[in-house]
């Protein structure tokens, strides 16, 4: 076994484990950037500079845009239910799964750890994907699962061109900015419930919602929060020239 | 080239937009007149070019050129309509980043990479669940579009990884081979949001107007069935391993949505509901043909998913035409329609046509293809009966129009979505057309439905030379892959590899070696 790989592996895993527990959404993205920026280097060979950089500034892109939503640290998120000592264990077992079944019973062209590390971060990805209930949980796991998915799509098919490197940065870097898009739209909508979904019944009924109480940790006044410049949703938008439905009375 | 060109111009244009969003008059007109130069551009694609790019490369086909073609005139006339009708200002940058992100799926021959482009296809379109005033409603639909699309695209990432090479290389379980199918399969019926996976398409009909919901639910899902028929193709189908399992899993899924989702469309009060359960139903009919496993299924699948995507995308149009119209989607609200907008109800038969057909017109017959090669025995004549189905929706919906008007909605008692001419004030010409404009939003959304329908039954006769584009291989960076094409006295049942199945022998016959399963 490669001593370095084993060491990305190893980064790889803590980094899921943190992203996929943690109630503070800043210290999850900052894990998530841990994932993405080491998913790339675990392969064997590694991939060629142009693709390697690619999927690295496609990480740091995607961290970036998510650091954008969560960063003044208002709202937290989910985070693990059973703790991150229970997701480690979930992840060891996947992982030494991965690791046992390389190849999934075809001859496996790339790093054994590629597939073990992709098993432990689908297993890592279920909870959030499954039961999350705001969009900065659901989007770690949309992230871990899809890291996951290429990690052992390297442990099966091998070291990817330079092209699939490209396409699939484009990928991660727009999977992180839909993320950043719907998380801010929820954090900003002004019902002050946080990265919370809507309540299940149709949109309509969360206007009349009300906001999810946030025992963690108190939350800041709203004339306290910074001015958030990561303009997706100007204030023009609200505006009744700019309704979505425009709707001239007959 | 012209590849470069149309990538340049659909994602750069898309970036644009999405850039100056902050101005939505900018915004809307750097995207309308992208996808102008966006549809220029797909005509000019040279079928037979090819690029090699870092280890991989790109390579064109008349039938992608259709594709393209087809998807961007009917995204710009589903902007001009949603301009009309009222949409999302994103409207046009999400429908270029999806026909570049489509076409980027499409001309890369290698599978495991298409399958990236055509799950990032997909995610732009999640754009337009979001609404300046509700935004964590649109934000919980949002983000829920973007799960069943990333759990698609995990499962086909990692089907097309592991059975992704030369099979003359690989030697297998045969369970392997099957389990890689059953989750591509899957991923297509999650993508479509096939019933039972059809709880996100259904809540993304409350967020997005009519005129978007083809681009998310019909034309991004089409391609990503493309890129599946063409791995199905080549790595499934020449397989001498059963699969009768797996296949029985898949064309449950697909009969319960042709089903299911014509009865939905049925019950459904507002028009929304029904355009999106329509697609649904549609797309039970690409699921047989991923299940079919057959060679000849291959023309005939692309052939209707060209159908589909335009069809459905003329009854949108046509719905949001409705909405433009007589400010409702309630059926019920709806009574007399059909006497009031002559005009809308010719369109409204037009696309009933387009999308269910009559025996004769290319869709049709591509249509009974599939059902004839993925079924056998009785349930084949009851799935023949079931394309008939959106009958049900289609006749309820005239038989509503037909009906005497309710005096109470209708305020001016005569015919509604004509044009209206107001007068020109030279003084103030920008003023005045600006109020020519709102009094003809109505007139537009009609003409531009009226656009796509004819549009919808010229693809569906055939037209464009769209049966023979489909009937084209799929290509390659040496020229056109060679599809399966069994020859005479192949077994499909297991037994030993015919001799003319040997990679290099004789014109007409495989281009793949049998696999030695174990």
């Amino acid at each position: 076994m490669n001593p370095a790989l084993a060491g990305v592996a190893l980064a790889i895993l803590i980094g899921a484990i943190v992203a996929a527990s943690s109630r503070d959404a800043r210290i999850a993205t900052l894990g998530m950037a841990v994932v993405a920026v080491g998913s790339p280097i675990l392969a064997d060979p590694i991939a060629s500079p142009l693709g390697l950089a690619a999927r690295i500034v496609a990480a740091l892109l995607a961290t970036y845009l998510l650091w954008i939503a969560v960063r003044d640290g208002g709202a937290p998120t989910g985070g693990s239910r059973i703790g991150w000592a229970a997701e480690a264990s979930v992840a060891a077992a996947a992982a030494i799964v991965g690791y046992g079944t390389h190849g999934l019973g075809v001859a496996g062209s790339g790093p054994a750890l590629g597939q073990a590390v992709g098993f432990a971060l689908a297993a890592l990805a279920m909870a959030p994907l499954v039961t999350g209930r705001d969009t900065i949980r659901i989007g770690m796991g949309l992230l871990l699962l899809t890291h996951g998915s290429l990690l052992v799509r390297v442990a099966l098919g091998g070291t990817p061109s330079p092209l699939e490197e490209l396409v699939t940065a484009g990928f991660i870097a727009g999977l992180g900015g839909v993320v950043a898009v719907l998380s801010t739209a929820a954090r900003w909508d002004g019902s002050d419930g946080g990265f919370a979904l809507a309540a299940p019944g149709g949109p309509d009924r969360t206007t009349h919602a009300p906001p999810r109480p946030d025992r963690r940790r108190p939350r800041p006044a709203a004339e306290s929060l910074p001015l958030w410049t990561g303009d997706a949703f100007p204030t023009s938008d609200a505006s009744s020239s700019n309704d979505p439905f425009p709707v001239d009375e007959p | 080239m012209t590849l470069a060109i149309y990538f340049a111009i659909t994602f750069g244009a898309a970036g644009l937009s999405l850039i100056g969003r902050i101005s939505e008059r900018l915004a809307i007109a750097i995207g309308l007149v992208g996808l102008g130069a966006a549809s220029l551009a797909a005509i000019g694609i040279d079928p037979n070019e090819a690029l090699r790019i870092g280890g991989g490369g790109l390579a064109a086909s008349a039938y992608v050129r259709l594709f393209l073609i087809l998807g961007t005139v009917v995204g710009t006339i589903l902007a001009l309509v949603g301009l009309a009708a009222g949409s999302r200002r994103d409207l046009p940058a999400v429908t270029l980043g999806t026909m570049g992100a489509a076409g980027l799926a499409l001309v890369l021959p290698d599978a495991r990479i298409a399958v990236i482009a055509a799950t990032a296809s997909g995610l732009l379109g999640v754009l337009l669940t979001i609404v300046p005033t509700n935004g964590r409603a649109g934000a919980t639909v949002g983000i829920r579009v973007a799960r069943a699309l990333v759990v698609a695209g995990a499962m086909a990432i990692a089907a097309t990884a592991w059975i992704g090479r030369d099979l003359s290389e690989l030697a297998a379980q045969p369970v392997v081979f099957g389990l890689a199918y059953l989750a591509f399969a899957l991923a297509v019926a999650v993508r479509f949001g096939a019933i039972p996976f059809h709880v996100w398409a259904a809540r993304l009909t409350d967020s997005v107007p009519e005129a978007a919901l083809p681009i998310v639910t019909a034309w991004g899902p089409a391609t990503f069935a493309v890129v599946a028929l063409a791995w199905t193709d080549a790595s499934i189908a020449p397989l001498l391993v059963e699969m009768d399992a797996e296949r029985a899993l898949i064309l449950a899924i697909a009969i319960a949505s042709i089903a299911l989702a014509a009865f939905a469309a049925w019950i459904q009060d507002d028009l929304e509901h029904i355009v999106g359960y329509s697609i649904i139903g549609d797309a039970g009919f690409v699921l047989l043909a991923v299940a079919a496993l057959d060679p000849d299924a291959w023309a005939p699948a692309r052939t209707w998913i060209l159908a589909y995507a335009v069809a459905r995308s003329a009854f949108a149009a046509w719905a949001a035409a409705m909405r433009a119209t007589y400010f409702t989607g309630r059926l019920s609200d709806l009574r007399g329609w059909a006497l009031r907008s002559p005009v809308l109800a010719v369109a409204f038969v037009i696309i009933a046509v387009a999308s269910i057909g009559v025996p004769g017109l290319a869709a049709f017959d591509a249509r009974s293809d599939l059902i004839q090669l993925s079924l056998g025995g009785p349930i084949q004549g009851l799935v023949l009966l079931l394309a008939f189905a959106p009958l049900l929706y289609y006749g309820r919906i005239l038989v509503i129009g037909l009906r005497r008007p309710d005096p109470a909605t209708t305020t001016d008692g005569g015919m509604a979505g004509g044009p209206s001419l107001s007068p020109i004030d030279m003084t103030d010409l920008r003023g005045s057309l600006g109020r020519l404009w709102n009094a003809n939003r109505p007139a537009s959304a009609v003409l531009g439905a009226c656009a796509i329908a004819v549009l919808a039954l010229v693809v569906t006769a055939g037209g464009f030379g769209g049966p023979a584009a489909a009937a084209g291989l799929a290509p390659g960076l040496e020229g056109p892959t060679e599809s399966f094409i069994p020859g005479p006295g192949d077994s499909v049942d297991g037994g030993s590899p015919p001799a003319s199945a040997l990679p290099g022998e004789g014109s007409g016959g495989p281009s793949f070696a049998p696999v030695p399963t174990t």
